[in-house]
């Protein structure tokens, strides 16, 4: 049984391709077999954040156009044994990319026994987007708490609703998730920010994780390890749960609130 | 005589009442030239819409009672313009007797709506009960939506009333050619009476919405009334006045 999700939010960088990263080495850590996908045609991100761009001979679109074999396209993690990243293509556009040849490599995918397939969606609502969302059974719309980007993940579930497979199909509709990033207590108390309650009440939907602001997400970009390998950090903690609940498990949401400063940081300004 | 019951045929007619949608011509003339051509440019403006509409003649204008003969000129005139005369909007007894001599059937508005309509307070009023003489009308049930209304989607229910019982996101579009119901959040914009209906109202169980508009009469919040903001909130045509009130206090 392989479930196929696609991270997506309208907005561009609000931390999909972050996100896609961390929820699918999350996975691939408790032993699922993971394909991460980036669907960024022409802005190719994902192996970047993956570390892994220096291996990158064949992509995607070759895989569709029948260059190479799935095989010589997957690149397998250095780190998790089970997770494998397919690259974009950087020299291509948008328009390489086809219905049915999505679904080819899916099918493939699916009879090489991946459990799960992971689609980093670009921004935007063209082309790219609609074929990264469109064999969906669930969605990760990954939302800032920032106006816009609450709108436009608004479109965006707009969209999951009415064009993707499912929907025309009439099957049940895409499982919907919302993952808050960028998420600052501190400006959220001051009210420059809004609050988890007032994205979650404007979208109707429910909160898969709130990943709080850090300067963790920059270094591990940088670094080219997903930030969710980072046990240092809360950003990952954020994200673990994220995939916990992901997988049906209940947790606490975290980091909803400041950190308290301790008796000598206060003292001391820190 | 009554069929057997276990007559497993269904029956050769079957009655049903219910509202159409219907092209009022209040007329100030019977002069049949100039309403002909009067109704031509009409029709030749929209061919689409007005083609063999179905038309109900308001007679209320004229300043004296039509004869027979004066109407089916009219009526002529109506058909040659390209629109079928259904029959005539609810009037005096003289309308009446018309109707039945032209045979042809007098229709009734829900709420009859004359040059000197009392002017009520709309929020506190209490829905009249139908008129006894209800003609026989078709209407299509209520368009319901139970999805979330997302930004950048339109649903519009054709003939009838729409009713969301989900949120209208900011930048969604809800329209009817009915009333608009809203049983959740309105953030977007909601048009109702989109073909003309001036009795047509939005309602809204909390009111953030960007645009209302009710048969073309539309009002755009840049900045919303505190009074109403997240309140339960109507909204009705005056005249050519959009009006707002919130509901139950």
């Amino acid at each position: 049984m392989t479930e196929i999700i696609v991270v997506t939010s309208g907005k561009g960088g609000v931390g999909k391709t972050t996100t896609s990263a961390s929820v699918a080495c999350g996975l691939a850590r408790r032993g699922k077999r993971v394909a991460v996908i980036d669907f960024d045609i022409g802005l190719r991100n994902l192996d970047l954040i993956m570390g892994c761009e220096r291996r990158v001979v064949y992509d995607f679109v070759n895989v569709i156009q029948g260059d190479c074999t799935l095989k010589q396209a997957l690149i397998k993690d250095k780190r998790l044994e089970t997770l494998f990243v397919l690259a974009a293509s950087q020299t291509r556009d948008k328009d390489a990319l086809s219905m049915e040849g999505v679904r080819k490599v899916f099918d493939e995918l699916i009879a090489e026994g991946f459990e799960y397939i992971i689609c980093d969606s670009p921004a935007g609502i063209e082309k790219g987007a609609h074929l990264a969302m469109y064999y969906a059974d669930r969605a990760i719309v990954v939302v800032n708490p920032e106006v816009s980007s609450v709108r436009d993940s608004d479109r965006i579930l707009g969209l999951l609703s009415s064009k993707t497979r499912r929907a025309e199909k009439g099957e049940e509709k895409v499982k919907e998730h919302l993952l808050l990033t960028r998420y600052s207590p501190r400006r959220v108390a001051t009210g420059e920010m809004m609050s988890v309650t007032d994205v979650k009440e404007i979208l109707g939907l429910d909160v898969i994780g709130v990943i709080p602001e850090s300067p963790d997400v920059l270094s591990a970009s940088n670094s080219g390890t997903p930030v969710i390998l980072n046990e240092q950090s809360d950003v990952s903690r954020a994200y673990e749960d994220a995939v916990g609940r992901l997988l049906g498990e209940t947790r606490q949401l975290r980091f909803l609130e400041e950190p308290k400063k301790g008796f000598l940081a206060r003292m001391f300004g820190g | 005589m009554n069929k057997p019951l276990e007559a497993v045929q269904e029956p050769a007619v079957e009655i049903r009442f219910g509202q159409v949608g219907l092209a009022q011509v209040r007329i100030r003339t019977t002069d049949a030239g100039v309403i002909l051509d009067e109704l031509t440019g009409r029709v030749a403006s929209a061919p689409q819409f007005f083609e063999r509409t179905a038309v109900c003649l308001d007679l209320s204008a004229l300043e004296k009672e039509p004869s027979t003969s004066e109407m089916r000129g009219v009526f002529d005139a109506v058909r040659r313009a390209g629109m079928l005369t259904v029959g005539l909007a609810h009037g005096t007894a003289a309308v009446d007797a018309l109707a039945r001599s032209l045979d042809v059937p007098v229709l009734t508005q829900f709420r009859v709506q004359g040059k000197a309509a009392p002017v009520q307070a709309p929020v506190k009023e209490v829905p009249k009960a139908a008129p006894p003489v209800e003609a026989p009308v078709l209407h299509p049930p209520s368009l319901m939506q139970h999805q979330p209304v997302r930004s950048g989607q339109r649903v519009y229910a054709r003939n009838s009333d729409l009713v969301v019982t989900a949120t209208v996101g900011a930048g969604a579009e809800v329209i009817a050619d009915g009333c608009v119901h809203i049983y959740g959040t309105l953030r977007g914009r909601a048009v109702a009476g989109a073909r003309g209906e001036v009795t047509a109202r939005v309602f809204c169980q909390e009111f953030h919405a960007e645009l209302i508009s009710i048969a073309g009469v539309f009002r755009v919040f840049e900045t919303l009334p505190p009074e109403l903001v997240g309140k339960p909130v109507q909204a009705w045509l005056d005249g050519d006045d959009l009006r707002f009130a919130r509901i139950g206090g």
